[in-house]
């Protein structure tokens, strides 16, 4: 804590550097001009230099830049506009007083100086920088909490839409996302087609590798699948157990067949060694693609029933194979 | 009879150079009337005015505002005069701390 003193009279530096030393106000500094108190401040720099000061009390007629023009530099810079200045003056009218107010000055006191009145001043406007230092601090912690807390909140939210096990998306996500595609979809007049997928045999695979193997194989499903997907809005999630889906907005069903071959053939590239398959030796899957437009008047879930009867004919059909739901009022 | 003033005994030691610095105000004044600088009669009035009632010596504070005004006005003789009554009220003060 200090307080800064900027008078061109010498003798009035010293009396009031020693009334206040008498009543204990801590560091007080002294400066004879505008000037000097400028380059003591730092006031040419974005952040300033003298961040204890706490008071100024500035004299009202210096010669070249006098008292009430400093107030009001010192005031426009960031860095001190909260910083209480009192003007000192012997001339106390209501002009020169206005002019001290309206430059930014909380207080003045007249010359010559009395002590009991200076040190009133000062206590006053020294309890109240106090507080008011007390309450920007309160609302720096304030901000800084709350932006935790938001930061906390983007975390958690994340965190709860993505499946734990693979890292895509989970079903609630999914069921979100597939709603909002669809709805825009009736809006748009886009296409929209939905991938559906299951592992084959994989009641067999965790019989045979065990549970763990199980989670592992659901990894490597996913990753293998979420590789295709290339597209920002394309989205690729864990329907449950071993069931993945994946929607594909503004995507025709032509081209969402594709899409589903190459998911097939990209997991079945893995090589994932499946010993108790009824097919092959590796891991496989069948897919059941729906897709196209959007009408109000389709049932909500109307893509993804097709979907996953085409994936229960791609099964029946003898897996590893993607199937196409025929879509009969489109 | 003597002028008597009454001053903070926290300011003794500042009292001395305050006097001497007063003395050298005076000189100036007459200084200055002589050149006719009226806007250093001013200042030195005004310094005056503000100063030496906070150290005590209230009668200092009434002679830097006369001088200051006789500064303002141009009327160097009046300045004169008014340094001179100071110089007097110097040399007879009696002060006392308390």
């Amino acid at each position: 804590m200090a307080i800064l003193i900027v008078d061109d009279s010498a003798d009035s530096r010293v009396l009031i550097k020693r009334f206040l030393e008498k009543h204990g106000f801590g560091k007080v500094l002294t400066v004879e001009n505008a000037t000097d108190a400028f380059a003591l401040l730092g006031l040419d720099q974005p952040e300033g230099l003298a961040k204890n000061i706490d008071l100024i009390l500035m004299d009202g007629v210096m010669p070249g830049i006098d008292g009430i023009t400093a107030c009001q530099l010192i005031k426009s810079h960031a860095w001190f506009k909260d910083i209480p200045i009192i003007i000192i003056t012997a001339n106390d009218n209501a002009e020169t007083l206005d002019k001290a107010f309206a430059a930014g000055a909380i207080d003045f006191i007249t010359k010559p100086i009395k002590q009991l009145e200076l040190k009133a001043r000062v206590n006053s406007v020294l309890n109240m920088k106090h507080a008011i230092d007390q309450r920007k601090a309160r609302e720096a912690e304030l901000v800084k909490v709350l932006e935790e807390l938001e930061s906390v909140n983007r975390e958690l939210s994340r965190l709860s839409s993505l499946d734990g096990l693979t890292g895509i998306a989970n079903r609630r996500h999914f069921d979100q996302i597939y709603e909002m595609e669809r709805q825009r979809a009736v809006r748009t007049g886009h296409d929209l087609s939905i991938v559906f997928f299951d592992i084959d045999f994989f009641k067999y695979y965790n019989d045979t590798y065990g549970h763990q193997e199980g989670d592992d194989c659901l990894k490597k499903v996913a990753a293998a699948a979420g590789s295709v997907l290339k597209r920002p809005g394309d989205l690729l999630a864990r329907y449950g157990g071993e069931e993945f889906v994946a929607i594909l907005p503004e995507t025709e069903v032509t081209g969402a067949y594709k899409v589903a071959q190459d998911i097939r053939t990209t997991i079945e590239k893995c090589n994932i060694p499946h010993s108790a398959s009824k097919l092959t030796d590796h891991i496989t899957v069948s897919i059941g693609v729906a897709g196209g437009k959007m009408s109000l008047t389709d049932k909500q879930q109307e893509l993804l029933t097709l979907a996953d009867k085409a994936l229960y004919e791609a099964k029946s059909g003898g897996r590893n194979q993607v199937r196409v739901a025929e879509r009969n009022s489109h | 009879m003597n002028d008597c003033v009454m001053i903070d005994s926290d300011l003794e030691d500042l009292i001395p150079g305050f006097i001497e610095k007063r003395h050298g105000d005076i000189r100036a004044i007459l200084a200055a009337a002589a050149a006719k600088d009226y806007e250093a009669i001013r200042n030195i009035g005004h310094n005056l005015k503000g100063i030496g009632g906070g150290y005590g010596f209230d009668r200092v504070t009434k002679l830097g505002a006369a001088i200051e005004q006789a500064g303002k006005q141009r009327e160097g003789d009046k300045a004169c005069e008014l340094a001179q009554v100071m110089e007097t009220y110097f040399k007879n003060v009696e002060i006392h701390y308390e």
